[in-house]
């Protein structure tokens, strides 16, 4: 197992520096653009992740508290003349504060019934966001967001202004290896345990003494907390703020990347979303075919595919190294 | 008081429209345990097969709704066949994911066949009556009578017929009627078939009362599961009772409060009867 442990801990390592190597192999602005969402879109499927895959809850207001986010982070440094990087920690907290506010009630209600209350979250947040444009600028939106100020360490000076800069992408990655950490802990923790054992058998997790209510907040507000940063990174990354990447479109579309990579596991969301990101940029030549492309996907991956890619992949893995008995010694484990 | 009146008979016909949105998805839920949250823009689908039977082929309103019923039906079936059927044992979590993605299939098809264009289904009926000071269109009147009609009509099937009977046996005792003879698979069909004719109906009727585009189904969907989270999961009183206190609501606090955020309103009170009251207003504890 401790074998297996310092295994993982290279894989993600390696990981870590393929992304830091990849916008210097792939130089196309283009490509470091999709990247860098690609990234913030990891730390969003991170948190879904949570409530989705190891409670069991999905959220349908992933995309809701990521404009929640957003917003704050916008509306605070440009009113108040906040720093960038202030706000890139406050925004993410008052996010998690909303979270407590909305996840109580919602989570008095198990299984669907929290999903539909949550997408009436989603919906509300949209129509504020919308309707109240003394503040948000409504429809018509926010320009001229800010980019986080220069930072100097030892005398180097890093810029974040200018599309697809390098030092921004560097601050997405961090986000996202920060995000996979915090759900690597919590899965590892006591708490961890008790939400798997929340989506395993919620009523027999209570009847051991578990105050499942708890555990569900915990997992729904960490997650919020997530899509605040992600929301947060997301505006002073493109510029323009306006509540259309914020609808129950958008919490879909966070759902089929948790759905598509693998629930309940920690590389599956870092898959989904990289996934997410870049299959409407291959669906392009499907047009206007590209909503329905995207429904059947989601269809045909519940159906054939329920556990996602990443576990689909470990069994191919697992198989191939099975058939060479040299390195077979490995107990195969469930979890990725 | 007249101003409240009419507010309340506003509220009492989108409140009807409500309930038939909500049955739809109340016989599915209480006999399948699926959210079918597709339920919505698959009405919208009705709704603009409806528009384009009436004015491309010139029929009267009812008819094209007669003829648009069936069509509704058949997709149901289909949807549960392929869909629903394959991950019936599987966690609820996936059919629930399913509907979502059958909601991004139906939004697609309704934007790639109809455009996106607001629609407004066109009827005869622009009479406005006055009773006493409250003017009531007619238009409303026969909106409310059509669903009250079609919800006569389908809890006389459910309580009265032998289909009825077995499809209320499943939802009591799944396992029980299966032992007794009852064919499932037909009834989940059955289910669907009418809860879809039914949404195809509700559709229709948005588009004569309001309008269709796209994005209403899925507001429509959600309208119809704050109903059932209102009246109580599963519970056909509920779901009619419900559906009418959320329209009156909505009404109310457009006409009183905000237009612009009528359905963040409605929304709050979805949620203040989960917290004071879980089960629902009907539910059973």
């Amino acid at each position: 197992m401790k074998q297996l442990m310092s295994h993982r801990w290279m894989l993600s390592v390696a990981v870590v520096a393929v992304a830091l190597a990849l916008p210097h192999l792939f130089k196309s602005p283009y490509y470091i653009h999709l990247m860098t969402l690609a990234l913030i879109w990891v730390v969003l499927a991170q948190g879904q992740n949570l409530t989705q895959g190891f409670v069991g809850y999905v959220s349908i207001a992933q995309a809701g508290f990521m404009g929640i986010g957003a917003y704050i982070s916008t509306l605070l440094t440009m009113k108040l003349g906040v720093s960038v990087w202030a706000m890139l920690v406050i925004a993410p907290l008052l996010t998690g504060v909303m979270a407590i506010v909305a996840g109580y009630p919602s989570l008095r209600v198990k299984g669907h019934y929290f999903s539909i209350v949550t997408l009436a979250y989603n919906m509300v947040i949209f129509i504020v966001l919308m309707t109240f444009s003394a503040l948000t600028g409504g429809e018509a939106g926010i320009p001229d967001v800010p980019r986080p100020s220069e930072l100097t360490i030892g005398g180097h000076v890093f810029s974040f202004e200018g599309r697809s800069n390098l030092n921004f992408y560097a601050l997405a990655l961090s986000a996202a290896v920060l995000a996979t950490t915090c759900c690597a802990f919590v899965l590892h923790s006591r708490v961890g345990r008790v939400m798997l054992a929340i989506r395993q058998n919620e009523d027999l997790a209570e009847a051991m003494g578990v105050v499942t209510s708890r555990y569900k907040l915990f997992a729904f507000v960490m997650s919020s907390i997530l899509a605040g940063l992600a929301g947060s990174l997301y505006a002073h990354y493109i510029g323009f703020l306006n509540p259309e990447p914020f609808g129950v479109d958008q919490s879909l579309n966070i759902i089929l990347a948790v759905i598509l990579g693998g629930s309940g596991t920690l590389s599956g969301p870092i898959v989904g979303a990289v996934s997410v990101t870049f299959l409407p940029e291959l669906l392009r030549f499907a047009d206007s075919f590209r909503l329905i492309t995207y429904g059947l996907i989601l269809v045909v991956a519940t159906i054939f595919l329920p556990k996602g890619l990443v576990p689909l992949m470990a069994t191919l893995w697992r198989r191939l190294r099975a058939s060479q008995p040299m390195v077979a010694e490995h107990k195969p484990t469930s979890k990725a | 008081m007249n101003e409240l009146l009419q507010q309340i008979l506003n509220g009492l016909a989108i409140g009807s429209v409500y309930t038939l949105v909500a049955l739809g998805l109340t016989v599915v839920f209480g006999i399948l345990g699926i959210a079918h949250f597709a339920h919505g823009s698959l009405a919208m689908f009705g709704g603009y097969l409806t528009f384009v039977f009436s004015t491309s082929m010139g029929l009267s309103f009812f008819a094209s709704i007669a003829l648009a019923m069936p069509v509704g039906a058949v997709m149901g079936m289909l949807i549960e066949r392929l869909a629903y059927r394959p991950v019936r044992d599987a966690p609820h979590i996936n059919a629930f994911i399913i509907a979502l993605g059958l909601t991004m299939m139906l939004e697609g098809g309704n934007l790639l066949l109809f455009g996106a264009d607001q629609v407004i289904i066109q009827t005869p009926y622009q009479q406005v009556f006055d009773f006493g000071g409250i003017f009531v269109a007619q238009l409303r009147l026969v909106v409310i009578v059509t669903a009250v009609s079609l919800v006569a009509a389908v809890t006389w099937l459910l309580l009265k017929t032998k289909t009825g009977k077995s499809v209320r046996a499943v939802a009591q005792n799944r396992h029980a009627a299966v032992l007794m003879g009852v064919n499932v698979n037909f009834v989940s069909s059955v289910v669907f078939a009418i809860s879809s004719a039914l949404g195809v109906a509700a559709g229709a009727l948005i588009g004569a009362l309001l309008a269709l585009a796209p994005g209403v189904g899925e507001s429509f969907a959600v309208k119809g599961f704050a109903v059932l989270i209102l009246g109580g999961l599963g519970s056909l009183p509920g779901a009619i009772l419900g559906g009418l206190v959320l329209g009156v609501s909505e009404s109310l606090a457009a006409g009183f409060l905000s237009s612009a955020y009528k359905d963040v309103i409605s929304f709050l009170i979805m949620i203040l009867v989960l917290l004071v009251m879980p089960q629902g207003l009907m539910g059973k504890k």
